[in-house]
């Protein structure tokens, strides 16, 4: 009994010390001794096992390149981290490091409430401006107000990246001798195709609601201009959605869904079971994101790639695409330098070479020499992402526009589907959304 | 025997110390909650900035203004046929059939109805999302398989059947719970009644509308008093299977209250729902309430 007690008494009064240490001395990295522990609270949501894994793998090279520093790692689901991070940025002792949802209602918000750091300066110190480009910064940028977004301070760096394009099933294109399409015409011949052989041409299920938008504005980034899609994402120069061309798209994917080119029974069907249905074979392409590719390799019989929307006959295109879910610093936390040290390992060439192993995009180039294998659907993702990226051809998510923009599209792109409106009614009741937000 | 019976005006502060435990978690979990939601309401606040400005009657204008609310608040309308009169008539059918005779196998029978009421809603949501799949839901696949083809439907997707489809997993989940309500309250009812009544010559029918309805008159307030509160306060389900579409076929107010806090951050708005949502349960349950204390009063 008293030796417990000895014990605990011990491991008390080197508690209290270690505490102290502290404390007492400031967190200066590098030359910080190794008796001394700092620990810096991250929080991501890096949650899927592969992913989880290079996190953990990036976590404890870093540890091991910084001598007293100690990760502490708190993995969310995405929705279970944007609904708590905000309450817990306000805390004294909230993550030092977090992953921030971009748009208005989560990144905006935060920064109106002065919650994250701005990382200028850490942008010139560390000459992030040659990591990624200023299209890229733009997206995790606002004013200090947080009421602008795209210009002003820059509050987060991205280590993926995304694009949005055209899974085919290869094994069913080699089967009827299609072949991929160069345009858009010939993209709309092969779908007419398709649907006489008796496949599905494309697989998709709107039940969910959110892939709807990605199928609209896929058509729509073959027709607008960047600066369009800048404009109306950022909510400046006072561009209007009802346009002709936003229209124009509306129409053909109201054709699209009238001459059946949708999986039967659509309206019903969610997004994981549509990809799953896809998986096993049924339906020739499916539009969505390169964040589907993983899932597409393994426990399947079928061989699947990936090309951008094709562009209307000379014409050029953008596409659907950004960079994902950033990392931020709290703006109360003392230990900003080491954050800011953490946040430009998160982007450095041995985490590209890290998120390509595992089958993701990395916002960041790929270390020369990387042993990388590209002749397959990854390849695919990983050229497709270089062309636009290279070609100044990134567009938008354009559910960023306003904090209601999601749930507005969502609801009109299900009754332009279902023809319950006309592509004119769907442009006018989008406008008038963004109308209501921009006279705010 | 002291311990029961407490000499009159001795220890009376005792009674109050065992409700103490329940009061406080009352007050701090339910009471002071309700509160500050009324005071939000009043304010235009994101959930989480320090600054809050005091906008007076503002929220609640809005709500009143806004299309979606009333579209909203029509399908709960509609939900009060799917989660409460259904349940309660199919609950009332299955009760009296359940004691009318002593089948072998009754509790089977009884635990199997019951059963989709203890299932959580969100599971009750993924197992109904699947059995409406158009692809490869048993229901498309039964309608196929018995030549009703022509009747196969995106069930969730449609802008006609939605709202049915998912009010009634709303009768499905609720009828289990009317049922066992009105079977506990069949036990209370005296044999002497139905013996009376059949020397007079009534039907089974005539019996279960003279002897088992006024017998049941409790059971059946407060059957339908939660189950219209489960009609007007649904989320779950309606997260979990269409999320308001197709369109805002499906938005219910509850789903409203959601999407202006949590994507929105528009707390003060979605506050000012709930008000609104609260008070209008509360109103509807004391009629209820004091319709059926009125009837007893009649009838003693």
């Amino acid at each position: 009994m008293k030796r417990t007690r000895l014990t605990i008494s011990i491991i008390l009064v080197l508690a209290l010390i270690l505490g102290a240490c502290q404390s007492i001395k400031k967190p200066a990295e590098n030359e910080a001794p190794v008796t001394e522990v700092t620990t810096l609270v991250v929080w991501d949501q890096f949650y899927r096992d592969v992913e989880s894994q290079v996190m953990d793998t990036l976590n404890a090279e870093f540890e091991a390149a910084h001598p007293g520093v100690k990760i502490e790692r708190v993995v969310k689901t995405l929705d279970d981290l944007k609904v708590t991070l905000k309450l817990a940025l306000t805390e004294a002792n909230g993550p030092d490091v977090a992953q921030v949802n971009q748009g208005r209602s989560d990144m905006g918000a935060m920064v109106e409430a002065g919650l994250l750091l701005p990382l200028d300066a850490y942008l010139a110190k560390y000459n992030w401006g040659s990591v990624f480009s200023t299209s890229v910064a733009s997206r995790n940028s606002f004013t200090a107000d947080g009421k602008t977004f795209g210009q002003g301070n820059l509050y987060g760096v991205s280590p993926t990246a995304e694009v949005v394009g055209v899974y085919y099933n290869k094994t069913l294109f080699k089967k009827n001798g299609w072949q991929v399409p160069q345009t858009f015409e010939e993209f709309e011949t092969l779908l007419a195709k398709i649907k006489e052989s008796g496949e599905t041409p494309i697989s998709f299920g709107s039940l969910d609601g959110w892939n709807a938008i990605h199928e609209f504005s896929a058509i729509q980034h073959l027709l607008v201009s960047l600066d369009y899609i800048n404009n109306l994402t950022y909510g400046v120069n006072n561009v209007s959605f009802k346009t002709d061309e936003n229209t124009k798209a509306a129409a053909i994917l109201q054709q699209w869904a009238k001459a059946g080119y949708f999986s039967e029974g659509y309206p019903g069907i969610g997004y994981d079971d549509s990809n799953a249905l896809f998986k096993a074979g049924s339906g020739a392409m499916t539009i969505t994101g390169s964040w589907l590719a993983g899932e597409l390799v393994n426990d399947t019989d079928q061989e699947f790639g990936f090309f951008l929307m094709p562009p209307f006959e000379g014409k050029t295109a953008l596409a659907i695409g950004g960079v994902g879910i950033p990392f931020a610093i709290r703006a109360t936390t003392t230990k900003a330098d080491l954050a800011a040290e953490y946040l430009n390992w998160m982007i450095s060439p041995r985490a590209a070479e890290l998120w390509a192993n595992a089958g993701m995009l990395p916002a960041m180039a790929l270390p020369e020499g990387a042993d990388i294998k590209t002749d397959n659907l990854f390849g695919d993702t990983l050229r497709a992402w270089d062309a636009i990226n290279k070609g100044n051809a990134v567009g938008h998510y354009i559910d960023w526009a306003t904090p209601t923009f999601y749930d507005t599209l969502v609801a009109e792109l299900q009754k332009l589907l279902g023809s319950i409106s006309t592509p004119e009614d769907f442009v006018s009741a989008v406008q008038k959304d963004y109308e209501t937000y921009l006279s705010k | 025997m002291r311990s029961n019976q407490a000499y009159p005006g001795e220890n009376k502060w005792k009674g109050w110390l065992y409700l103490l435990p329940g009061f406080v978690i009352y007050i701090g979990f339910i009471f002071y909650p309700i509160l500050e939601t009324v005071r939000t309401s009043f304010f235009a606040w994101n959930g989480f900035s320090a600054q809050r400005d005091w906008v007076g009657l503002e929220n609640y204008r809005t709500v009143f203004s806004d299309a979606q609310f009333a579209d909203a608040f029509l399908h709960n309308l509609i939900f009060i046929l799917f989660f409460c009169i259904l349940p309660v008539l199919l609950g009332l059918l299955l009760a009296s059939l359940l004691t009318r005779k002593a089948l072998p196998g009754m509790t089977f029978f009884r635990t199997v109805l019951f059963l989709p009421q203890v299932i959580s809603m969100v599971v009750v949501g993924v197992i109904w999302r699947w059995i409406f799949n158009p692809q490869f839901g048993p229901l498309n696949i039964l309608l196929n398989s018995v030549g009703l083809s022509s009747l196969t439907r995106a069930w969730l997707g449609d802008f006609a059947l939605a709202l049915p489809a998912v009010g009634s997993i709303g009768t499905w989940v609720q009828y289990g719970f009317c049922m066992i309500l009105f079977l506990a309250g069949m036990q209370h009812i005296s044999e002497e009644y139905y013996e009376a009544s059949s020397l007079d010559g009534a039907n089974a029918f005539q019996q279960f509308v003279h002897v088992t309805i006024p017998g049941l008159r409790a059971e059946i307030g407060v059957a339908l008093v939660t189950t219209i509160i489960a009609a007007l306060r649904v989320f779950d389900l309606v997260y979990v299977t269409t999320r308001g579409g197709p369109g805002n076929a499906t938005l219910v107010v509850g789903f409203l209250i959601y999407r202006s806090a949590f994507q929105q951050n528009r707390i003060g708005y979605a506050s000012a729902i709930a008000t609104i949502l609260m008070l209008i349960i509360l109103g509807i349950s004391l009629l209820i309430r004091r319709f059926q204390t009125g009837n007893e009063e009649n009838s003693a």
